[in-house]
């Protein structure tokens, strides 16, 4: 299968925090991909930097081909990539369905068109109850389903997913990986950062294990599990962190 | 020539002292309570009237007026910050910018009704007084306000450095949380930025009487010009925004000299905006992104 | 429907209104109600859809007044084309400001656009050569001479201002119903989010300051030919460019109507106070507008329209619960 998305030595330094160190990895067409790593590993920045929202320091990222660094986030976005945000960022005076249609007129200018593309999307991650209440009156649950009605609202052909599971209960995560399921049946690519090994294992079948900014292992969720440097990276950020990181 | 440099840039530099206790105001409530303050510039008058019906009224003199003026100051700025700016703190900008824009149209305005658009004056025994060395010329009454306003921001910045409240502005300014962390209530750091921030505008307000006439209109001059110095200077930073003032005091005065007498403004301006072309980054403004 | 037939009522009272009400101060104030309607819904495009919170429009405003009365005086060119190309020289001006200020956000975006209007208004205060300097100069009276956008009747000068406004809410509702609107609406909301959508920001931003300064030179050129005289603290004045963004937030900011409606509360405010103290208070004005932005800002930062939306909402809730 083709190469979707390909990072190459990337790097971000924050003052004199590395954020992100000589990070490469590879997602093929229609893979979902599992980005993990204690608090502050550098997974964020890792999305910021695909997207075009901060500029790498140095390193390359192609889309189909195609270098988007140095690109703007909108111009990434035109490239058929789509992000959702880890605090979720809603137009909170909107209503969620013109929420979603922000996204739909990326490709549908008209707004009869968007809205019906809209409407489809809000039914598909099951937020039709809410389309007509402002986004800052849903809970915040319903706001990451509705980061995701955005996102797929540009019709992404890779999909970047920031923790979208975190503070639900078993059986909405339950439907949340049937969603990606689903998405990932419709051909997209994913992206997925999230702390929930339970998740991760059951939506995809690679992962991508960062730390301190580095990539520390690389592989199917068996061997990565049980790669000491991932169990050592892990027991850390339970050491240092008062509350226990990781999930 | 060259003394008309020195001259214009002895000018400005003291100017440049009022200037910057209106703009380290400025910066300590947007480093503190991170809003902007569009009213500094009118607490400043407001503390000019003060000191003028001082004078007027009980033969005060208008720096000795500095010891009523600033306390004054001081409560207004607790009671502005409680009442009003806490409840407009919040990710939205637009009501936090009208707010203190409305604060600042009334408090013209009110002023503008009670005392009319005349120009008050206060004459001082040093009001016309100067030294003279070297042919260059300094009055008594800007040499005093410089040499006050310089004290007062050195109290500022030691108040800043080693009190429990000051640390805790200055943690507040980096980063929020670290000043809750610090066991010290957001809402008190933020009373008395508020209140320190207005009494350094009456500070400013005694300190200008001397040689400058009071009218409802005079804090627009110096609130601009610290906008411009506080940009300049790096949000939220005290020692940027003193330098900043100063240099912003020379710029004025060199345009004033070379220019022509009605284009100080325009010199500074001019600098604001070729820095906003050549040093975006630099003018805390421009959020990272 | 019943939109539209109460649509068609109001234009026409508002066109037979000049036909009916004789008093000369009656239409002064209708006049004024309209145009900084105009000027309020010309700023809310951007200050209020997409919350760039300018404070120097007065700088189109200006560049109007005076492109219009420079080709008029110096050029025998009636304002009437003079009204386009200051607009159009609003648009050319509004890039490089735009360019500016844009890099800022939040309270620094508002300080860079006093800034740049005052910077224009000392610019015409000093260069006399092309501009008569700070005393400024009488537009000649020519009687009654529509094409010069001269009228002997003020209901002339009311049925232009009218015009503008039709004109502007017209764009306004335009803009309002496309992807436009909405792209604005979200820029306003959370710049980085627009961005990820797919929205490329600066762009839009660019585009609404075109059409938003070029709409408030036009003002700018109706003004001065409406008091027959021009000066750089007339042009450029500062509560040109409050009155902008006030009407707009005390009436609604980001709605089609709230300009308009909180101009008519404003400026009958006014006009009351005038008919009852006289003008001779100065500053009263201002302070009491002062005090019902805060009014607003405090109870009802949605403004006036906010407020119908929300009893509205309310009462549509009611009615599907019962
Ligand atoms: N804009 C920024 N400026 C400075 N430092 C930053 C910035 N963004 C992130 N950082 C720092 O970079 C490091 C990596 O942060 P990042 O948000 O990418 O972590 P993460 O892996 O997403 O963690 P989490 O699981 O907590 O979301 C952290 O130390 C963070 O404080
Ligand atoms: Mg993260």
């Amino acid at each position: 299968m083709a190469d979707a998305l390909v990072i190459k030595k990337l790097n971000k330094r924050f003052g004199g925090l590395r954020a992100v160190q000589d990070v490469s990895f590879t997602v093929r067409e229609n893979e979902t991909l599992a980005l993990i790593g204690p608090n502050g590993a550098g997974k964020t920045t890792a999305f910021n930097l695909i997207m075009g929202f901060h500029r790498p320091d140095e390193g390359s990222v192609t889309a189909f081909g195609t270098e988007i660094v140095g690109m703007r986030p909108y111009q990434v976005c035109a490239q058929g990539l789509a992000r959702t945000f880890q605090v979720a960022k809603p137009f909170g005076g909107m209503t969620v369905l013109d929420n979603v249609m922000t996204g739909a007129f990326l490709h549908y200018r008209n707004p009869e068109e968007a809205r019906d593309k809209a409407r489809e999307v809000i039914e598909f991650v099951g937020l039709s109850a809410r389309e007509s209440t402002a986004a800052r009156d849903i809970t915040t649950i319903d706001q990451r389903r509705l980061e995701m009605a955005r996102a797929l609202a540009t019709q992404p052909k890779i999909l970047l997913l920031d923790e979208v599971m975190a503070g639900l209960n078993p059986s909405e995560v339950d439907q949340a990986v049937a969603l990606i399921d689903k998405l990932s049946g419709s051909g997209l690519t994913i992206v997925i950062v999230e702390h929930l090994m339970r998740a991760i294992m059951a939506v995809s079948k690679h992962i991508v294990v960062l730390d301190h900014g580095q990539k520390i292992a690389e592989g199917n969720p068996k061997d990565v599990m049980a790669n000491p440097e991932v169990i050592r990276a892990y027991l850390g950020s339970y050491a240092h962190s008062p509350n226990g990181g990781v999930a | 020539m060259v003394g008309t440099i020195i001259q214009a840039v002895i000018n400005g530099l003291l100017i440049g002292g009022i200037y910057a206790l209106v703009s380290i105001g400025v910066t300590l409530i947007f480093g503190v309570v991170k809003i902007v303050n569009f009213a500094q510039g009118e607490f400043v008058m407001i503390g000019m009237y003060i000191s003028f019906f001082l004078s007027t009224q009980l033969g005060i003199d208008p720096i000795v007026s500095l010891v009523v003026t600033m306390p004054v100051l001081f409560v207004v700025g607790v009671l502005v910050q409680h009442f009003l700016i806490r409840r407009v703190l919040g990710p939205n900008d637009m009501p936090q910018i009208f707010l203190t824009f409305a604060l600042s149209l009334l408090l013209l305005n009110l002023s503008l009704m009670l005392f009319t658009a005349n120009y008050r004056t206060v004459h001082t025994w040093y009001s016309d007084e100067a030294f003279h060395f070297a042919g260059l010329y300094v009055p008594y009454a800007k040499l005093i306000a410089f040499v006050v306003a310089m004290a007062l921001s050195g109290c500022l910045w030691v108040f800043l450095r080693t009190t429990d409240l000051g640390k805790a502005m200055r943690a507040a300014s980096q980063n929020r949380d670290v000043a809750s962390l610090m066991g010290i209530n957001p809402d008190r750091v933020f009373a008395v930025a508020f209140g320190l921030a207005l009494a350094l505008a009456g500070a400013a307000g005694s300190l200008l009487m001397p040689f400058q006439s009071a009218y409802p209109f005079v804090g627009q001059v110096f609130v601009l010009m610290a906008f411009i110095a506080v940009v300049l200077g790096t949000l939220g930073n005290v020692i940027g925004a003193l330098v900043a003032s100063l240099l912003m005091g020379i710029a004025e005065s060199l345009g004033i000299q070379f220019v022509g007498a009605d284009s100080g403004l325009l010199v500074v301006f001019v600098m604001f905006l070729l820095t906003l072309v050549f040093k975006p980054n630099g003018l805390g403004g421009g959020k990272a992104r | 429907m019943r939109w539209v037939i109460g649509l068609i009522a109001a234009v026409a009272v508002l066109i037979a209104l000049p036909l009916v009400v004789e008093s000369a101060f009656a239409i002064d104030i209708c006049i004024r109600i309209l145009l900084f309607s105009f000027i309020g819904v010309a700023w809310n495009l951007m200050g209020g859809y997409a919350k760039q919170l300018s404070l120097g429009h007065a700088a189109y405003f200006g560049l109007g007044a005076y492109t219009s009365t420079i080709l008029q005086i110096n050029y025998d060119i009636s304002p009437w084309i003079g009204m386009v190309a200051g607009g159009c020289v609003a648009m050319l001006a509004s890039l490089p400001i735009g360019w500016l200020c844009f890099r800022l956000r939040g309270p620094y975006f508002t300080i860079a656009t006093i800034a740049t209007a005052q910077a224009l208004m000392l610019i015409f205060l000093k260069f006399r050569d092309f501009a008569w300097g700070a005393e400024g100069t009488t537009i000649p009276n020519l009687g009654n001479a529509p094409l010069m956008m001269q009228f002997e009747e003020k209901a002339g000068y009311y049925y232009v201002v009218l015009g503008l406004l039709a004109l502007a809410l017209a764009i306004n509702y335009k803009i309002e119903k496309s992807w436009m609107g909405y792209y604005l609406v979200a820029i306003g909301e959370d710049e980085d989010a627009a961005e990820a959508v797919g929205i490329n920001a600066p762009r839009i931003k660019r585009d609404i300051y075109l059409i938003s300064s070029f709409l408030t030179a036009l003002a700018g050129t109706f003004y001065v030919q409406y008091i027959y005289f021009i000066d750089p603290a007339t042009a450029f004045s500062f509560n040109v460019s409050i009155e902008a963004a006030l009407v707009s937030i005390v009436g609604g900011i980001g709605t089609l109507w709230g300009p308009v409606i909180g101009t008519v509360l404003l400026e009958t405010t006014s006009a009351l106070l005038q008919s009852w103290l006289g003008s001779g208070i100065g500053g009263i004005q201002l302070t009491i507008y002062s005090l019902i932005l805060m009014a607003v800002i405090l109870w009802r930062p949605t403004g006036i329209m906010g407020y119908f939306y929300e009893l509205a909402a309310r009462r549509r809730a009611r009615l599907v619960k019962a």
